[in-house]
């Protein structure tokens, strides 16, 4: 096959060590026999990275956001330094402290070794990464390949989806949560997926007095997702395939037209909430609808209070509402990746870190108590048993199977980065909704806003 | 120091009931006000879980069910000792760094008067027109530089930018209540100047010292976005970085534990500050005394 | 002029000080000599400060300028692009909205502040009973970090579960649905003024009442005997003799408030849409999420200007003054 004389020369490049057993690349759908830890794995023999004596590693991540991704994290790491002997230093930081951490460790050269950061950031520190081909192209072979999005993200924009700058460990969505009886009290037995139908629920929800709930203040995930939603489900996208932008466009007058006939049947104070405000409103019974991952219904299933679990069993997560998407939900997924910084002094080590926790052994029971919080990158995990326990998580099954990102359908860099972190399609919402411009309005100045940092 | 304040002896006059109405009840308002969220935070504390948002079936302002649970959860589930242990230090260590400069540069200006000398002054202030929330970065790479990231000790080094200035301004007010005199006679007598600076003029500014040490204190307990840049292990944070990362978890705040955190990281300061209260406002005095 | 009654026993600390060093003769060589020399022990003097303060802010600040100047990223160096940032960033919305949010902010807050901290000082300035303990307590809202109380408010503010309209709804009967504070411009903007407010009136007021216990009250006392209301006292006695104090402290709270950033960011971080966008976090927003590293420094860098007015005003306004010249002039 094509694709394993490219492996088989690139490794030997890159390694010059061992020869690689490639069996044939596996589809999906007719992966080979063996399972390994519930998972379907192909044949291949991983990369040997020759560890480097008396290596030590530093690794910094996202906090977690229950006790099981720690705990697991934590056991896996354990179980590395074990197997290879190499003292591995694991660091838990809060999300938004990540990125001027990650700046300061990129700007110094000092710092951990591995950093697990966010979407965009492999493309804007990529001159300051290593490579992770081997490691990118052995897990694709081992795992079934990976998903759209894992690629867009892991591999160097412009590189064809072949050069590895980072390691995709997971995603998290942000699907509709909502509560069953409520929703059925309003004349639904599911979550419509047309768009008018859409807007019929939360205005019948609003008149039973539970209406929905979506963040349209500078919240940092939320906000972001529920913009996007707009925006794709309406057809409508911020940036083209040259890197032009197009938000201004009739697709997204709709969708601003759209969110101003929403914002009446949400309930008060939206446009200052942030990300944990949706939890907090769903958690106390005043919303029956939102977007989020799956810390709502995590928490209130695995809480000590009973009115909680009552609550838990009344909730519901399904895929959002497609709108005129075709074939995928208009939604896309914050994705952690796995960076291996070049000031690193044992990247052989923090390698083999990388590929041994991304192994079904390790990966495998960490995505399992995740519940459903993070998406798997590999297309392999979709099929282990965890996602069929509870139907109720199965809309994060497949979250990293999406062609949508933030910035799509333009490049992924620092001006993609730029734009969700600036609000500038958020900002633009919240404007036409709550009556202070109109859709023209807002839509030419969020695109004038675009073209400042999309000009470069 | 006698307290008679001017206020006491012009209202002697007036009756009880108008006191209570001028003095009195707005008092009380501005207690209220200034105290009300502290309140907050403390119930919460003490709150369990199921109690803080169900506004419905418990009131907001009493706990149904006091627990400790939120505590114990930031004292053995977390760093926080530690976070403490190492919050201190800092504020400590910063704190005599910039004494010690503030205490030098005041008597230079104040004591051995030389030309330029209200122009070092303000030199001195042009320290508060830098806004921190870019130069951590540039710090950051000089920190790296000088060997010493992720090390609280950075944290004492560079503390002491924000604080000079208002140490040095707290001091020169102080030192000009100093009667030259007391100096131009040991200068007669034959004593070198740092002698003088040690055996006169420290020992009677010791309320103004205290007070430029309890402010410096405040800010360095305080301070957030350098020891978020130049610290990255769990274990070396400081309490108000720390119990942000720890605590707020994704979009899932654990409102009991971070309230614990915030009354617990307050106690230090306000015990300093409950103990040397009656300097502080003295001495004070002394710094605006002309 | 007169002398606190404190000063007199300084005084006899201060002989016997004198009294005591007396008793020792140290030697007379050239190191001693060397640090009598004036301009030596100045130099020595300020070296401390000054050389800490050179090396910790010139650098990063001549880094922060440079990087302003040119189109850095948070993850690539960028390239000399002269004045290009700040004519884009002056050009951009977004940035006009911040700079008047910012002066609105700090004009207000100070405002805020200064009258009631000096209100709260006018009062503990009276006798009390339980005097220390309150003027202990009253300074909790400056001791507790920043970030911890900002979160406090978020909470008291919160839309959905606000004790305050928890109050006027559920309590009082006052309204019938809660307040959205924090949802739409100008009350998002007041309650962030409200919450510094409450954070800094401990500190105005502290330094207040320090400055009114430097009052004689001989002055009030002839005032009264002249038949001066207590208005006309407040005006002709308090006012301008706090006014040396309350310059200086004016000048560090307003620069203080005009670079806040913690509060903002942790309650409303700039929303909605940009209403309480300060330019402290419009920077950081711009530079570290945004990654745009030069374009949030040549923000950071068009403060400075502001800041300089607001010392400058105050330096010439208000402080042209004894108390920056020395004891000479009383």
């Amino acid at each position: 096959m094509q694709k394993m004389d490219h492996l088989t020369r690139r490794q030997s490049l890159i390694l010059g060590a061992g020869a690689l057993g490639m069996a044939t690349l596996p589809r999906r759908g007719a992966l080979a026999a063996t399972m390994e830890a519930g998972v379907p794995v192909a044949d291949v023999k991983p990369p040997s990275f020759a560890i480097e004596k008396g290596a030590t590693l530093r690794v910094l991540r996202p906090a977690k956001f229950i006790a099981p991704d720690e705990t697991w994290f934590r056991a896996n790491t354990k179980k590395f330094t074990e197997q290879t002997g190499v003292h591995v230093e694991l660091d838990f930081i809060s999300w938004e402290q990540l990125r001027p951490q990650t700046a300061v460790t990129a700007n110094t050269g000092a710092g951990p070794d591995i950093i697990v950061g966010w979407s965009a950031d492999p493309q804007i520190y990529a001159s300051k990464l290593v490579d992770l081909t081997d490691v990118g192209d052995y897990l694709g072979a081992k795992y079934g390949g990976w998903f759209d999005l894992a690629t867009l993200y892991g591999t160097k924009w412009g590189s064809g989806g072949k050069q590895w700058i980072a390691i995709p460990l997971g995603g998290g969505t942000g699907p509709s949560v909502y509560r069953i009886s409520w929703v059925k009290e309003a004349g639904y037995d599911k979550i419509p997926n047309d768009l008018n139908e859409f807007l019929t629920l939360c205005q019948k929800l609003k008149k039973i007095g539970h209406p929905c709930g979506f963040a349209l203040g500078h919240a940092v995930g939320d906000a972001n997702g529920f913009a996007n939603w707009l925006m794709w489900s309406h057809g409508a996208y911020a940036i083209d395939e040259q890197g032009k932008v197009a938000i201004d466009s009739p697709e997204m007058i709709n969708a601003l037209n759209y969110c101003k006939e929403m914002y009446p049947t949400m309930i008060a104070g939206t446009t200052s909430w942030n990300d944990a405000s949706n939890n907090q409103a769903f958690a106390a019974g005043e919303i029956g609808l939102t977007f989020n991952g799956v810390s709502i219904y995590y928490v209130l299933k695995n809480s000590k209070d009973k009115r909680l679990n009552t609550i838990a069993a009344d909730t519901n997560n399904v895929l959002p509402p497609y709108g005129v998407s075709k074939g995928h939900p208009p939604m896309s997924a914050l994705v952690i990746n796995a960076m291996l910084f070049q000031h690193s002094k044992f990247p052989n080590a923090a390698k083999d870190y990388i590929r041994f926790m991304m192994e079904a052994p390790q990966y495998g029971p960490w995505l399992a108590d995740c519940y459903g919080y993070w998406s798997n990158p590999l297309k392999a995990y979709s099929e282990m048993t965890i996602w069929d326990k509870d139907p109720k998580i199965a809309a994060y099954k497949e979250g990293m199977n999406t062609p949508y990102y933030d910035g799509y359908k333009g490049p992924i860099s620092a001006n993609s980065s730029a734009l969700a972190a600036n609000y500038i399609l958020v900002d633009m919402f919240a404007k036409v909704a709550t009556g202070n411009a109109s859709a023209k309005e807002a839509a030419s100045f969020a695109a004038k806003q675009a073209e400042r940092y999309y000009k470069a | 120091m006698s307290e008679a304040a001017a206020g006491d002896e012009l209202l002697s006059w007036d009756s009880r009931a108008r006191r209570v109405v001028t003095v009195y009840v707005p008092l009380a308002l501005f207690v209220i006000v200034l105290l009300f969220p502290f309140y907050w935070m403390a119930i919460t504390a003490f709150k369990p879980d199921s109690e803080m948002e169900d506004y419905a079936h418990h009131s907001p302002f009493w706990i149904s069910s006091p627990t400790l649970h939120n505590f114990s959860v930031l004292l053995f589930h977390t760093q926080f000792p530690r976070w403490m242990l190492i919050t201190i230090s800092v504020a400590v260590g910063a704190t005599i760094l910039s004494i010690f400069c503030s205490v030098l540069a005041a008597y230079a200006i104040e004591r051995l008067r030389f030309k330029g000398s209200t122009h070092v002054a303000l030199a001195i202030y042009l320290a508060y027109l830098v806004p921190p929330t870019i130069l951590f970065i540039p710090l950051a790479t000089m920190v790296v530089q000088f060997r010493l990231y992720n090390s609280p000790l950075s944290l004492i080094l560079t503390y002491p930018t924000f604080l000079i200035p208002f140490c040095t301004w707290l001091l020169i007010g102080y030192f000009k209540s100093i009667p030259y005199e007391l100096e131009e006679c040991a200068l007669i007598d034959g004593a070198s100047r740092l002698q003088i600076l040690r055996r006169i003029v420290l020992p009677l500014s010791v309320p103004g010292l205290i007070s430029a040490g309890i402010f410096a204190f405040t800010l360095s307990w305080n301070e957030f976005i350098y020891a978020l840049a130049f610290i990255q292990s769990t274990g070396n944070k400081t309490v108000p970085v720390a119990v942000l990362t720890e605590l707020v978890t994704g979009d899932v705040y654990q409102w009991g534990a971070l309230m614990a955190g915030a009354l617990l990281g307050s106690v230090p300061v306000a015990l300093f500050y409950s103990l040397f209260a009656e300097y502080y406002v003295s001495s004070l005095t002394g710094a605006v005394k002309e | 002029m007169l002398a606190e009654a404190g000063n007199a026993m300084d005084a006899t600390t201060a002989q016997t000080a004198v009294l005591t060093w007396r008793l020792e003769r140290r030697p007379d060589n050239w190191v001693t000599r060397l640090f009598d020399n004036k301009k030596f022990l100045i130099g020595l003097c300020l070296a401390p400060a000054i050389g800490l303060l050179v090396v910790f802010l010139t650098y990063p600040l001549g880094l922060g300028f440079w990087l302003a100047l040119t189109d850095s990223t948070i993850g690539q160096r960028g390239h000399f692009v002269g004045l290009a940032n700040f004519i884009s960033v002056f050009n951009d919305p977004v940035f006009q909205l911040s700079v008047f949010n910012t002066i609105f902010y700090t004009a207000a807050a100070t405002v805020g502040k200064f009258a009631l901290g000096l209100w709260l000082a006018l009062l503990l300035n009276h006798h009390l009973p339980f005097k220390s303990f309150l003027r202990a307590i009253v300074l909790l809202p400056w001791i507790v970090p920043t970030v911890l109380s900002a979160i406090v408010w978020w909470w008291m503010y919160s839309p959905q579960f606000s004790i305050i309209s928890y109050i006027l709804v559920n309590v009082l009967h006052l309204r019938s649905t809660y307040i959205n504070f924090l949802g739409s411009a100008w009350p998002a903007r007041w309650s962030l003024v409200a919450a510094n407010v409450w954070r800094g009136i401990p500190f105005v007021a502290i330094i207040t009442l320090a400055g009114l216990q430097t009052i004689p009250p001989s002055l009030y006392e002839a005032a009264l005997l002249d038949g001066a209301s207590p208005w006309q006292r407040f005006r002709f006695i308090t006012v301008p003799l706090l006014l040396p104090i309350l310059s200086v402290a004016l000048t560090l709270s307003t620069l203080f408030t005009f670079s806040d950033f913690q509060l903002v960011y942790a309650i409303t971080d700039g929303g909605p849409f940009n209403t309480t966008q300060i330019m402290a976090t419009l920077a950081y927003q711009v530079a570290i999420p945004g990654s745009e590293l030069g374009q949030g420094a040549a923000i950071a860098v068009a403060m400075i200007p502001f800041l300089v007015a607001l010392t400058a005003i105050n330096y010439f306004g208000l402080a042209r003054r004894k108390w920056q010249q020395g004891p000479a002039n009383e």
